[in-house]
């Protein structure tokens, strides 16, 4: 996987459109935005000032950036000087005492830091995290057409469990799976690609107007086990090649380490056989650690769906 | 919660591998469902659900790190030996490249890939001392690793901690980091640990690591035992039991037999890249030695001096470690008059206010105001109009350096200095002002961190160090990775002085300045078995009762030298054909 240049600027506008910060500048190459609080305190890992501004109730001063997703192509030249914040005094204490003062780089406030921003950038995984942070769990409704606003009777809505799930395989090596799917709550039905059933829908956090949602016939927990022992057979099918061969490779080094200290804790002192026999647990047990096989199920992101029956 | 959950599915359905199942996400998930919210985005949902896709791990064994690395190419040998490490030898490797292969790069591109996979999170990385901050400072500025320097108890609750293993291995560091397990565990110089008996040896093995890296240029040369014991750190047992591999692989330590076998077996845990090896990486390097007479005024007191350290030696009755510094006035004279006044009026300082000795030492300063230009300085300003680029001159003394700044700067030879002593800003700043528009940086220390030139392709040795790994140092800061032009230089040296001789011995007897790069250090390694070359020089400089004299003795130095140069060859040849 790799992502070009508009698809980072992409993830990074859905995030600062979310997180409500101003947008001062913006080109296909970057934007220079103002942060909200709320990213802030997100972004710039600055919670000490972020405490001051709570406990004194300041007017709290956000940071600025300039993201820059296509350094090549972008030109500073464009970019207009920082804005001076206000109620700067004109003349500095040094400029009175020396006639001039040295041109300090401005710090704090006001000033606008540059930043690339590409697939690698730590910056954007952290609005990866932050966004599974904050996004993780949701509760939401489809938006009926104009046609089912002005009706007659109000339309009844399927309530879905949706769970995007992350399959870890791991041994000595690793490979990862995304699976997204959904339960209904009405009817137990599972679809392996939530997102299908989602496309050119568009949702929203409020229960519209005449609109009632049918009562459940399954709990979460219910639900919940449905999916996952669902997952469980789905990836019961998968290939274990992998496996077998990590096991082998485990075996393989065990052979050796066994041969290596086999005649080794035969020393005619206690002492020394106990000193050796815990290095050669410690080594078979790192090796177990190393290789062997297993998966991990997590959940990245879930939510209630409440959407139109499907005709 | 009603049921508890099923964290082993026993069903029909059951894996072949053991399955664990996160189930915090439905306990969040109910107790926001009772709470009534706070409920996510859908933008910022979907948005996770993107980020996780855009980084998902889809293949056990493809190269995923060079994608996330923006501001280093690597070198073609760099991704595939991490490669190999990664997926072949499953993150337990000796890296063993010779020297100025980039081994560090190698290590970062193998780090950074498991922290992409999230089968690394934890990591310590045990260097020696002096290079801790250039480590952490490449692991960030590279790989974009938030590595940080051991400083205090607590900084090893961080999750990649750099620390040298002196500070580890003390307490009350040892038992936290015993009671750690490491996903990964890097050791920077391993050679140092070859010898199992030593408490660093001792302490390393019992760490607790999945994942392992061993880095050393020079792990085969001195002692197959040696390289035994390292690769016990990696896998116990790999080269079968100790005495196995004596009777299998070793006829005298130095000597391998079963080459063949044993080169079969070390490619399991060693990978050791050759400067010779594919495309040619280095550029060449081209030498010119600059013979220059001493003025009247120079050679007068070059004799003086001689002749006073000659006195001083006989009546100290032949006490060789009380005289050298007597030796440095005379290596002092062949580069500046302000280096030999700066050492005089410290040796004065040091007598009695009635010394007979402060007659002479006046004697050899009313000397010094006779010398009214510098020949050496003279003609390094006439090669640098020469060759009209950018040019790096090292001197040994901070006094040559004072003088050499400004003695460009009079005829308008831009030019910054450069030494040990400066802080790190200040050694940045002035690269970055080398690097920009100054022609000419003027260097009293080459060793240490960070001095990369590789902009600079001339250098100029106004004088030399006696100890030729110093030498090798130098050449090392622009004769590097990423070097695109041949590299000159320059050794300036004054004919019938001490400095001939050196030059002679490192030039023309061992031939160093045209050796390929790496593999000075294990020949002196050994040949310094006997002692250090440097002190042997004094002792030959001071003991020497003509220059004939002193030429002989340098020269059965030189083939003595020469012998275990060839020595150290022949098993390279052999090493390579096996």
């Amino acid at each position: 996987m790799n992502m070009s240049a508009d698809q980072v600027q992409q993830h990074v506008m859905t995030y600062l459109e979310v997180t409500e910060c101003q947008i001062i500048e913006k080109s296909p190459f970057h934007v220079t935005v103002k942060l909200s609080p709320q990213a802030d305190k997100q972004l710039t890992n600055r919670p000490y000032y972020w405490g001051f501004v709570e406990r004194t109730g300041v007017d709290p001063e956000t940071l600025s950036y300039t993201f820059v997703f296509d350094p090549e192509r972008y030109t500073v030249v464009d970019v207009p000087p920082a804005p001076v914040p206000e109620g700067t005094p004109q003349d500095s204490i040094l400029s009175r005492y020396f006639g001039v003062a040295p041109v300090v780089p401005r710090i704090g406030p006001g000033r606008i830091q540059r930043e690339d921003v590409n697939y690698g950038s730590r910056r954007l995984q952290q609005i990866w995290d932050v966004a599974r942070q904050e996004g993780s769990y949701v509760y939401l409704f489809e938006q009926p057409g104009d046609l089912q606003r002005r009706a007659l009777f109000s339309a009844a809505y399927e309530p879905w469990l949706a769970v995007c799930f992350k399959v870890e395989m791991t041994c000595d090596v690793k490979k990862e799976q995304l699976h997204f799917m959904g339960i209904s709550l009405l009817t137990g039905v599972i679809t392996d690609d939530f997102r299908e059933l989602l496309v050119g829908k568009n949702l929203s956090p409020r229960l519209p107007e005449n609109v009632h949602i049918n009562p459940a016939e399954l709990s979460i927990t219910k639900a919940a086990e449905h999916l996952q022992s669902h997952l469980t057979s789905m990836l019961s099918q998968l290939d274990y090649t992998w496996a077998d061969q990590a096991q082998e490779r485990l075996k393989d080094e065990l052979t050796i380490i066994d041969a290596y200290y086999e005649n080794m804790m035969n020393d005619p002192e206690e002492e020394k056989n106990d000193l050796i026999r815990e290095q050669y647990d410690r080594r078979r047990s790192e090796m177990t650690w190393q290789y062997e096989p297993k998966v991990n199920v997590s959940a990245i992101t879930c939510g209630l769906f409440h959407l139109r029956p499907i005709q | 919660m009603d049921t508890p959950f099923i964290e082993h599915m026993t069903t029909t359905q059951s894996l072949p591998v053991p399955l664990v199942i996160d189930q915090s996400w439905l306990e969040n998930l109910e107790s926001r469902l009772d709470k009534g919210g706070p409920w996510g985005d859908w933008r910022l949902f979907q948005l996770a659900v993107q980020g996780e896709e855009s980084r998902l791990v889809t293949s056990f064994d493809e190269l995923l790190c060079v994608k996330y690395i923006q501001d280093l190419t690597p070198l073609p040998h760099q991704i595939d030996t991490a490669r190999k490490v990664l997926f072949e030898m499953s993150g337990r490797a000796i890296l063993a490249d010779e020297v100025g292969l980039g081994k560090t790069i190698e290590a970062g591109l193998i780090l950074k890939e498991y922290i992409i996979r999230g089968l690394v999170s934890k990591v310590l990385i045990l260097v020696p001392a002096s290079l801790v901050l250039q480590w952490v400072r490449e692991l960030n500025s590279k790989f974009g690793i938030l590595a940080v320097a051991q400083k205090k108890a607590y900084s090893w609750s961080s999750d990649i901690v750099v620390a040298s293993i002196d500070t580890a291995k003390r307490d009350p560091h040892k038992d936290i980091l015993l009671d750690q397990e490491y996903d990964m565990l890097i050791i920077d110089e391993a050679h140092k640990l070859k010898n199992k008996k030593t408490s660093n040896y001792q302490f390393i093995q019992k760490l607790r690591k999945k994942y392992c890296l061993l880095l050393t240029a020079t792990p085969v040369q001195n002692d197959l035992g040696e390289l035994f014991n390292l690769i016990t750190l990696l896998k116990p047992g790999q080269l079968g039991k100790q005495g196995e591999f004596s009777s299998n692989f070793v006829v005298d330590k130095r000597i391998a037999k079963n080459e063949g076998q044993l080169k079969d077996e070390l490619s399991k845990v060693m990978i050791r890249n050759r400067r010779g090896e594919g495309p040619t990486i280095f550029t060449k390097r081209t030498v010119r030695n600059v013979n220059l007479q001493l003025s009247p005024e120079e050679q007068a007191l070059y004799d003086g001096v001689t002749s006073y350290v000659k006195d001083q030696y006989q009546a100290a009755g032949g006490n060789l470690s009380s005289m050298l510094s007597l030796v440095t006035l005379q290596r002092e004279v062949c580069s500046s008059r302000d280096a030999v006044f700066v050492t005089l009026v410290n040796l004065t300082k040091k007598m009695a206010e009635d010394s007979p000795q402060r007659a002479k030492i006046w004697d050899l300063v009313y000397m010094i105001k006779e010398i009214k230009a510098n020949t050496k300085a003279e003609k390094t300003i006439e090669l640098i109009r020469e060759m009209n680029e950018k040019v790096i001159v090292f001197t040994e003394y901070r006094a040559t350096q004072e003088y050499l700044l400004q003695y460009f700067r009079a005829n308008d030879i831009s030019c910054v200095p450069y030494r040990g002593g400066m802080n790190r800003g200040k050694k940045d700043w002035m690269m970055d002002l080398f690097r920009g528009r100054v022609q000419v940086m003027i260097a009293t220390e080459a060793g240490g961190e960070g001095i990369n030139l590789q902009f600079c392709h001339n250098m100029i040795n106004f004088d030399l160090p006696w100890n030729p790994m110093r030498v090798e140092q130098r050449i090392g800061r622009i004769h590097r990775l990423g070097q695109k032009n041949d590299v000159k230089i320059y050794n300036l040296s004054t004919t019938g002085t001490i400095e001939e001789h050196i030059l002679n011995l490192l030039h023309e007897k061992i031939n160093m300045f045209e050796m390929v790069i790496g593999g000075l250090d294990v020949i002196l390694e050994r040949f310094e078995k006997k002692g250090s070359l440097e002190k042997s020089l004094y002792k030959i400089v001071l003991e020497s009762q003509s220059d004939e004299e002193i030429r002989q003795k340098v020269n059965s130095l030189g083939q003595s030298l020469d012998e275990v140069k060839r020595q150290v060859e022949d098993e390279v040849v052999r090493e390579e054909e096996a």
